[in-house]
Parts: structure tokens; sequence; C-alpha cells
């Protein structure tokens, strides 16, 4: 069981993601999104929007794509329910430039805080262990958390970090806006890929 | 009267397909990535191309990933477009009916070109699909139209050259199309 401590706030989580990742590229979606990029407006980022689940896929192919860079996905536990075979799928294809946080705060916070199948006894760190992640750890505290996290972000993957929080302040139904997808795709591939110009 | 395709046909024509597709990002971009392969199948399995899967994985040049769903294959398949990867998913049609909100809000609202390669298991040989007594036949190819993705049908041997076309109509129109592999291959 959660030690007795209180859950971490998604934001802070954020904040020291972005201070330690140097050129990784991330992947938020659902709750995480909306303050990822206010912290992270203009950078090596696609957020999974429109397609529930689909973080750890589309993180799974960026890390695939690019084996020098690191690809950190910012997944919501009702989502990985939703596509939960994929830890099988990252597992198989193992990434070792993949880090895969769980942001696990029992709720389908985004729809209105419904409770997920399960609530908080899910067990995702057996989950990803066994579906073979490398490296699979729950996290509960903040200081743990910013103590840990360079060791994490340097480990050979598929890394599992499954992080205790509370409800973040903005979803992106209260925050709306953003960047389209389609836009942030492009801007994404033309940042990795550098088109040349054209004469 | 449609025909078996061989599987040795498809995988010339893929590794083709993903030599061009290479090239064609080479001469547009600075950063291409460097790989070993290729290019990527993203597969959950299609019992209709089994001897092509089969015959994959022999081949070096190919990587072929197995996914647990296909919702999962075509947002890899958009991880690998981002990161300048080609690819193609072989999957059969069940499967397409099994991904259709992902086919929508990845590829379609996501403007990302996707191929498809689609089996079309269990179509008479003398039927056109939109006449099959199965149900997993029949809504195909109007589902393909209601979501307006452009796809052929590979009747025979012959008709490999859409492999290449779909694929780069894919590239053209940022966007899903598809190939319908309608009858096992061989
Ligand atoms: C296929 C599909 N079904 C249902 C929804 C409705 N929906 C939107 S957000 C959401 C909850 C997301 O929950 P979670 O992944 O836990 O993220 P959180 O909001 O808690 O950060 C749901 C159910 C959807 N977007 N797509
Ligand atoms: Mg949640």
């Amino acid at each position: 069981m959660a030690p007795d401590v209180k859950p971490m706030k998604p934001e802070e989580i954020l904040q020291i993601i972005h201070a330690q990742r140097g050129s990784a590229i991330c992947v938020p979606t659902m709750t995480t999104s909306p303050h990822w990029r206010t912290i992270a407006p203009d950078d090596l980022s696609v957020t999974c929007v429109g397609f529930m689940g689909g973080a750890s896929s589309l993180g799974l192919g960026l890390a695939l794509a690019q084996p020098d860079r690191r690809v950190l996905v910012l997944d919501g536990d009702g989502s990985l329910l939703m596509q939960l075979g994929s830890l099988a799928t990252v597992a198989g294809a193992a990434p070792r430039n993949l880090v895969h946080f769980l942001f696990k705060n029992g709720v389908y916070h985004t729809s209105g805080a419904q409770g997920i199948p399960g609530g908080l006894t899910v067990d995702f760190v057996a989950m990803a262990k066994g579906a073979g992640y490398r490296t699979a750890r729950s996290i509960h505290d903040i200081e743990d958390f910013k103590h840990r996290l360079p060791e994490l972000l340097k480990a050979e993957g598929p890394v599992f970090v499954e992080l205790h929080t509370g409800l973040s302040e903005q979803t992106p139904m209260t925050a709306g806006g953003g960047v389209p997808f389609p836009r942030q795709v492009t801007d994404l591939r033309a940042k990795l890929l550098r088109p040349r110009a054209r004469a | 009267m449609p025909e078996s395709i061989p599987a040795t046909l498809i995988i010339d024509t893929l590794k083709d397909t993903f030599r061009e597709a290479r090239a064609a990002l080479a001469a547009e971009v600075a950063e291409p990535p460097k790989h070993g392969h290729l290019g990527w199948i993203l597969s959950v399995p299609d019992t209709h191309q089994k001897t092509v899967l089969a015959a994959l994985d022999k081949e070096e040049q190919i990587r072929v990933l197995t996914c647990a769903t296909e919702d999962e294959a075509t947002t890899i398949a958009a991880g690998l477009h981002i990161g300048g990867e080609p690819c193609v998913l072989m999957i059969q049609h069940a499967g397409l009916y099994a991904s259709v909100n992902t086919l929508r809000g990845v590829a379609m609202d996501g403007q990302i070109p996707l191929f498809y390669m689609i089996g079309l298991l269990s179509r008479e040989k003398d039927k056109q699909p939109r006449e099959s007594r199965h149900s997993m036949v029949r809504y195909c190819e109007p589902l393909l139209d209601t979501f307006g993705v452009p796809h052929a049908r590979l009747e025979g041997p012959d008709d490999v050259h859409l492999i290449p076309e779909y694929y780069r109509l894919s590239l053209a129109r940022k966007g899903p199309a598809a190939v319908l592999v309608g009858l096992e291959t061989i």
C-alpha cells in the first residue's frame, strides 16, 4: 500500500522533468498536457490528443525512429488502461531510450473525475514488470522523485515509473486551446529532420 | 478472376517502396534517420497475408513489429513518421474495424501519411467484396469510403504496382491510403 504521504502535485512533477529532460522528446496526454505546454511551449513535444490511450505507442514509434534521443511519455492511468496491451508491445520492442511516466490519480480527471476501473488499487508497476519493462517502480514523494529522476533518465529502457499524484489544476477541457495536433506533428518532424530550404 | 500474389513479389515491392521513400526523404531533409534496415512493417497478424509475414521473418532489411492491437500499430506508425521512418501497416479488415477511432484521430485529424495493406479474409473468389456473404468482407470498402480513405484492390500479381502508388498517395495527401489484398497470398 501507499506510504502515508500526500500525493504529489502533477505540476511539480512536470517542472522537475522539464528541468532535467535535456533534448528528450516528450509525449504528454490528458491532464499533463495543459501545464506541459506552459512550461515547454516550443520544444520537442507532441501531445496525444484525440486518440485516448495512444501516448505510449506514439512514444514507441518516436523512440524506434530516433534511437539516439530519449523519449519521455507522460501518460494517464485511464488512458493506459484503454490500451493496456501497449505495455507488452513496448516491452517486446525494447526501446532502450524510452521512459514511460504514468500519472496515477485514480480517476479520469479530464472527463469529470470518474473513478477508473479498480481505482488506486490497480498495480501498474506489476503490470509493466510482467509485460517485460526493464525497470518499473512507483514513486510517492516529490523529493524522492527529484532525487531518482537523473538515474531514471539515464537507465536502459524501457523504464516505467508510476507516479502517485493528486489532481492537476487544469484539464484539457478547462484549459482549452493549444497547438492543433497536425501542426504539432509537422513542427516536431521539422525539428527532428530539419527540412532543407527550398531553392 | 482474382489471383493469389506470391509473398516474394510483395516483399520485393515493399523493399522498392521503402528505398524510394528513403531517397525522397534524404532529398527533402538534412537529418534523415540512419538505420541499417529499409523500413518497418507494423502488424497485427493477418491470416490472409500469413505467407508474407512468414517470409518477412527471414528478412533482415525489413523490421517487423507485431503489435497487440491495430490502435497501437496506427499510433506507432505516426511516431515513426514523425521520426522519419517509412512504414506499412499490415492488418486485416477486422483490425480496421477495431481501430477506426485511431484511424480518424491519428491519420486523418493528424494529417499523417499512413499506408495500409488490409487482407480481405474470407473474400469469395467469384464475388465482388461488397456482395460477400461475410459482413467483415462486405463493409471494408464502404467503411473506407465513409472515411474518405482512398483504396484499391490487389487482385493479382499484376496489381502490385498499386503498393508504391498508394504509398505515394498517402504522402501526397498527408493522410491514410489503403490497398486491399483480395485473395490469400501464397
Ligand atoms: C475512445 C475514447 N473514449 C472516451 C473518451 C472520453 N475521455 C476523454 S478524457 C478521458 C479521461 C482520461 O483519463 P486519464 O487517462 O486517467 O487522464 P487524466 O484526465 O486523469 O489525466 C475520457 C474517458 C475519449 N476521449 N476517447
Ligand atoms: Mg487519470
